[in-house]
């Protein structure tokens, strides 16, 4: 039971009534007059130049109101991830190209009065293509005499773009070679994740429009609204100040929406249309034309002591970043940052190349390179500690990073650009480890390898897992307080709650510092113009980057509060405290927020407000252990989960109900990702599966039973204690079912999505599998 | 997008919905009938310019008939999923095909008539009903005629359909033990991805044998593994003549397989597909068996 | 032919709506006003943009607006009273069924339509109800924790039309199916 007022309840979300009502909340829940249809004309080659572009017939359309090509707009290089600038991510980009990198790149743009006449546009603008080689296979991307996707000479930020080589990455820590040799034990393993869809289920979507001073105003679901201002900015060669951007409720984003899509071509449209613009994305486009996880192909080499010591761990990894390079080294970064420290092994080297290939960019995504990570570590420690014989928990608690410990690698592996060294002040992995494992049953239910015989096997597994809550040194937040006269207070953050709950979680940690009930803290979030600026919701920030510059004004409000209610109360402000909607002088004497607030208004002629930002060197990581059950059918290679339990380690959970939801909804991803997900390419770089019928996510029919476990630590970096959720849990489901998948039938899969024909083959060559 | 529809009638007979469609037809245009809409509108053809809607028509019934049963076109699929009607019939495997097809939404929505007209080659309806020999009442201009479900299928999203309309699905009674021990038994089996799903592969099994165990009949119908759904004819005749035991079955689902002629998609690949109707009608056969009292 | 002019009930009011021959029903609820009802896929797959169809669950984007001619439609707009909550809505509240919202409308319609039939399902007849509603946020966990606390409460909806007996759902067949392996 938390010794908080607010913080620690599982308080009803603040923006709940109207979301459970369907009143007006989200993008498109506007009417506009005079607006007008924006539609994109992809391209529909993997690799082509525009060799001639001819949109007459589509302006002389009537209703057509806007059509842009490339030789309509600035040429301006940039990156559409949504990072702090200088953004650690190429400069590739164009709002309009004359070369055209995957199906689905931006060919032309048109607005008009229908979707059907926009339809129709499209269809009437004529395009000669140079069709060029396509790369698709990522593995062979840099071979000589691959075509090179970025040939243009203004980009920036390419490692070796003659070779299709967006990023790459090399970190040492100590000498893994000489760690290898002190080895008993050697192993050497492959594995290979997929390209996964965020499938929010709201797709991109934005309007934009001139209000009546001439601003553009930018309307849309996104994660990164200040990001979104910089970048229309540049792109339009407009100043910032001639741009708002608000962001209303958000039907999901998963990383999908860190990231400026299609918000610059739509202000495009409406600046040469002087109307306002909606462009939404159908489901179809969502699947070529958004963004994508990275796919990877991880080969991990590990050497450990007889008695499970880690000595050396070598991650390599190539990646996929699809046809722009948006959070290709950021992304890959964390596969090694955030994954080789979870074990103290003091040989630590990371080598990682992200290509390019001319398929559906890729970008962030919920684990942001960690589930890739984990899947391939957790496996593969998996394997080590079963080919030692111990016990796999044992093993993990044995070389798992402490309280205490700094990793050192954060150092060299920051997010893109060098990182601040990171001491783990908080870590709750072993109580999650115990507490996990007792909720599943593990000591009972474990085949240990005496696995009973039938049509359908049952097994068990487990993984751990970490991430940041925040970047070090880079995320940072504002937040501001005003008093009003009934002792409420207008919260103004930027922060973005993409249906994370994060303006209850804020609002909560705003009562909970100024003495008053939740229903007294009127929270407004991401708006440009009114409230101050956030990095945005991604990096696990929220909660302890923006919770933090929220705790801090609070207590200058507090304390600003405190010297009016100390001429009431006739006492020192420093004496004072403030709880239940009240200011209480020591003997017990009180006067309520609501008089203090009349009292500064009316009578001192002040208006109580307050603001802070806030920022942290350091990013203490949530821990996660995971406990899955599985169930093979040897006959069909289907695996059905019939119970996961997660155990995460937040440290102080602001609202327990919300926590448990991401952990919840996070699960439900990862399984996705490990049984179900992938975004299939053909030979023309077409996606096959883009719609939901054919790329198949978990339904209320398919979850498991689901045990979420709140580990509590106390985080010093975190107002009042907090860490974060949001992504962690994740990470561990894939390598807990694959561990699970083992323990039940002896074979194990080292490639997601995980494929009941896969599960047959492996059931039926089993050397080659073991 | 239907932005280039010019009309969309809704007629309420059969009579004026032949009609309709012929003479839209006449004045040119592409158009079709059209009842839950769940299949027809996913797929989107623009080309479209008349529909003729069919769910004003007095086509949603389910009963018995005589000693058979008669489904009228537009009976939804959660029409037939709960019809009590056919929660006898060949123990319920219409039913029960009728309850995996899609989500609760669609099954309010999707039509027998539609879902076959669709002619998808993983229509859960077909394998069933071609278990049961099921005949088609096809309306057209001229006439009214019949012919049985597996000669209405000419392959993928293609049926015999000429302008014309499926009004009703006629089952006939289903073989009947001849006195003493014997029996009929039934089953159908689908596999998905996850929990709702367009099948891998799903498959239906009919089977009676006579009082001391020997197949008098055996059908075993197969769907997503062909252009459009089918009989395993020669696994059927492996089975009829013969006492009816696992290792019949194991025989007959092997042979089974072996008459498909499955394709790679996203769902799955061919040889998957190809092992799995094995194990579907493997499993098909086996509750037939322990229905009938067999052991496994 | 040109617009058709259609008569039916919304939340139980009557309306007359001027539709083109080739207008899907989500799109005019949403041009009428009713946001609630959301776009999702467009092709019947993710139910975000689920209706009430005379108390039947069915997908807005699949069907043609000329179809609701004379029909009674129910959306999230016509389910609470004037100043009251539905009890599923408050459990979803109360329960922290809501994350992002965007489907939520959809999975309190499904929800409604499934507690009018039946007061008491089980877990699974949940789980099947909510089977056609994409959620990508909750994990599906609380909002059927929420559904079966609103029917625990016994007033999660008025008694039911249909008798609850032989009714067998999908997820009790396939849950026959399982345990005869």
């Amino acid at each position: 039971m938390s010794a908080h007022r607010v913080v620690g309840r599982r308080a009803r979300k603040v923006d709940g009534l109207k979301l459970v009502t369907g009143r007006t909340a989200f993008t498109d829940d506007i009417d506009l007059p005079g607006l007008l249809i924006g539609k994109i004309l992809p391209s529909p080659h993997a690799h082509a130049r525009i060799k001639r572009i001819d949109t007459r017939r589509a302006k002389a359309l009537p209703g057509v109101h806007a059509v842009l090509t490339y030789q309509d707009v600035p040429r301006v290089p940039h990156t559409t991830a949504g990072q702090a600038w200088p953004e650690p991510s190429p400069y590739d980009t164009y709002l309009l190209d004359s070369k055209v990198r995957h199906v689905g790149d931006r060919v032309a743009a048109v607005a008009a009065e229908t979707r059907a006449i926009a339809e129709e546009a499209l269809r009437r603008i004529e395009v000669d293509y140079e069709v060029l080689p396509a790369v698709l296979d990522m593995e062979h991307a840099m071979d000589k005499g691959a075509a090179v996707i970025h040939d243009e000479p203004d980009s920036t930020g390419i490692d070796d773009a003659a070779r299709n080589l967006a990023g790459e990455i090399h970190r040492e820590l100590g000498s893994a070679e000489q760690g290898f040799r002190q080895a008993d034990l050697i192993v050497e393993r492959e594995y290979r994740t997929p390209r996964q869809q965020h499938a929010a289920i709201e797709p991109h979507i934005v309007i934009c429009w001139l209000d009546a001073d001439d601003r553009l105003v930018i309307r849309t679901s996104t994660q990164i609204p200040f990001h979104v201002r910089r970048q229309v900015a540049m792109i339009l060669q407009i100043p910032v100040s001639r741009i708002r951007v608000i962001k209303p409720r958000i039907g999901g984003g998963f990383g999908g929406k860190q990231e400026m899509v299609i918000e610059d071509i739509c202000a495009a449209l409406a600046l040469a249309a002087r109307r306002p613009v909606k462009l939404e994305y159908t489901r179809h486009e969502e699947f070529f034309m958004a963004r994508t996880r990275h796919p990877q192909v991880l080969r991990l080499k590990m050497g450990v002591k007889k008695d499970g010591t880690i000595v050396a761990h070598h991650m390599k990894v190539l990646a996929a970043t699809g046809a722009y390079g948006g959070h290709c080294t950021t992304v890959q970064g964390n596969t090694g940052s955030k994954v080789l420290p979870l074990y103290r092994a003091p040989n630590l080297k990371f080598d990682c190349d992200v290509v390019y290939v001319n398929a559906p960019p890729a970008g962030a995504f919920r684990g942001y390179g960690c589930p890739q990570g984990f899947f391939a570590q957790e496996s593969l420690v998996d394997e080590i500690a079963h080919q030692l014989g111990m016990d796999p928990i044992a093993f993990r608690l044995k070389n798992a990073i402490r309280q205490g410990d700094t990793d050192e690698l954060s150092a060299q592996l920051g997010e893109g650009r060098k990182g601040l060294p990171r001491l783990i002040r908080s870590c709750g992995l072993p109580q999650c480890l115990a507490r996990g494992a007792e909720a599943f049953g593990w000591k009972t239910r474990r085949t240990g390898g005496r696995r009973r015989p039938g049509r359908v096997l049952h097994g068990v597994g487990l993984a751990c897992s970490m991430q940041g809550s925040g970047i070090a040194g880079v995320d940072f937040a504002g937040a501001f307080f005003k008093l009003n006269e009934d002792g409420s207070f207008n919260l103004q953050v930027g922060a973005t709650d993409l249906g994370t709950g994060s303006d209850t979680v804020l609002a909560q940690i705003a009562a909970e510092t100024l003495g008053v009930s939740l229903d007294k803290i009127l929270i407004y979030s991401s708006d440009t113009d009114f409230t101050p600026f956030d990095v945005g919701a991604y990096a696990s920030s929220t909660t302890i980057i923006s919770g933090g510059a929220v705790k801090k004004a609070a207590e200058k409000t507090r304390d600003a509060v405190c010297c009016f209610a100390a001429k009431l109360l006739d006492a020192n402000p420093e004496d004072l405290t403030c709880r239940d909607d009240r200011v209480f002088a020591p003997g017990g004497k009180s006067v309520t927020m609501g008089e203090v607030a009349m009292f500064a208004f009316y009578k001192e002629k002040t208006q109580v407000m307050e603001g802070s930002s806030h920022f942290n060197t350091d990013s203490p990581p949530p821990f996660c252990a995971q406990f899955a059950e599985v169930e093979v059918d040897t006959e069909t290679g289907q695996v059905k989960v019939p119970h996961l339990v997660t155990a995460v380690d937040l440290g102080v959970a602001i609202n327990p109900m919300q926590a448990e939801g991401q952990a919840e909804g996070a699960v439900a991803q990862g399984l996705g990702y490990t049984l179900a997900e992938e975004m299939v390419l053909d030979e023309a770089g077409r996606v096959v599966n883009a719609n939901f019928c054919d790329y198949k996510i978990f339904t209320a029919e398919d979850m498991p039973k689901l045990t979420t476990i709140l580990v509590e630590t106390e985080e010093p970096l975190g107002p009042y204690g907090a860490k974060s959720i949001a992504e962690v849990p994740i990470n561990g489901v894939g390598p807990a079912v694959a561990n699970a998948i083992f323990d039940a039938a002896g074979i194990r899969l080292r490639r997601l999505p995980i494929r009941p024909d896969a599960v047959l083959a492996a059931l039926r060559a089993p050397e080659a599998a073991r | 997008m239907f932005d280039q529809l010019r009309a969309f009638h809704r007629p309420s007979s059969v009579a004026a919905a032949l009609r309709l469609f012929a003479s839209e037809r006449r004045a040119g245009g592409r158009g079709r009938f059209v009842a839950g809409g769940t299949d027809l509108v996913v797929q989107g053809d623009r080309s479209l310019r008349f529909l003729v809607d069919l769910t004003r028509l007095p086509l949603r019934y389910v009963k018995k008939r005589g000693r058979g049963w008669a489904i009228g076109a537009t009976s939804t699929l959660s029409d037939l999923e709960h019809a009590p009607a056919l929660a006898g019939l060949a123990g319920g495997i219409l039913a029960e095909a009728a309850g995996t097809a899609g989500s609760r939404q669609i099954r309010t929505m999707g039509t027998a008539g539609g879902n076959l007209a669709n002619a998808s080659p993983a229509s859960d309806l077909a394998p069933p009903l071609l278990v049961l020999d099921a005949r088609l009442v096809l309306a057209g201009r001229g006439g009214r005629r019949t012919v049985p479900l597996e000669r209405f299928f000419r392959g993928v999203n293609r049926t015999v359909l000429d302008g014309g309309l499926l009004v009703e699905i006629v089952i006939p009674p289903p073989p009947a033990p001849r006195g003493g021990r014997g029996g009929a038994a039934w089953s159908f089996q689908k596999l998905g991805r996850l929990a709702s799903d367009i099948a891998v592969v799903n498959a239906a099994a009919g089977v009676a044998v006579d009082a001391g165990g020997r197949c008098t009949w055996a059908r075993i119908a197969l769907g997503a593994v062909a252009p459009t759904p089918m009989r395993a004819r020669r696994a059927e005749a492996a089975l009829v003549g013969k006492p009816f035991t696992r290792a019949a079955a194991d025989a007959a689902a092997a042979q089974a397989a072996g008459e498909t002629r499955p394709v790679t998609d996203v769902r799955g690949t061919a040889a998957y597909r190809r092992e799995m109707s094995r194990v579907l009608v493997a499993r098909a056969l086996g509750e037939c068996l322990e229905q009938l009292g067999r052991p496994w | 032919m040109s617009d058709l002019v259609i008569h039916l009930r919304v939340n139980g009011e009557p309306r007359r709506w001027t539709v083109a021959p080739g207008d899907l029903l989500l799109d005019v609820l949403r041009r009428e006003g009713y946001w609630g009802v959301k776009r999702g896929c467009e092709t019947g797959e993710c139910g975000a943009c689920a209706v009430l169809l005379d108390g039947e669950p069915v997908n807005s984007c699949l069907m043609f607006a000329a179809q609701a001619e004379g029909r009674g439609l129910t959306t999230i707009e016509g389910i609470a009273e004037r100043d009251r909550l539905d009890p599923i809505q408050e459990a979803f509240l109360e329960h922290g069924g809501v994350q992002c919202g965007y489907c939520t409308p959809a999975m309190v319609l499904c929800a409604k339509a499934l507690l009018e039939r039946s007061a008491h399902p089980t877990e699974a007849e949940v789980r099947e109800a909510l089977g056609g509603v994409f959620c990508r946020c909750t994990g599906y966990k609380k909002p059927v924790e929420a559904v079966l606390a609103a029917a625990s409460t016994g007033r999660g909806g008025r008694a039911p039309v249909r008798a609850a007996a032989a009714r067998p759902s999908r997820a009790a067949a396939r849950a026959r199916k399982e345990a005869g392996r």
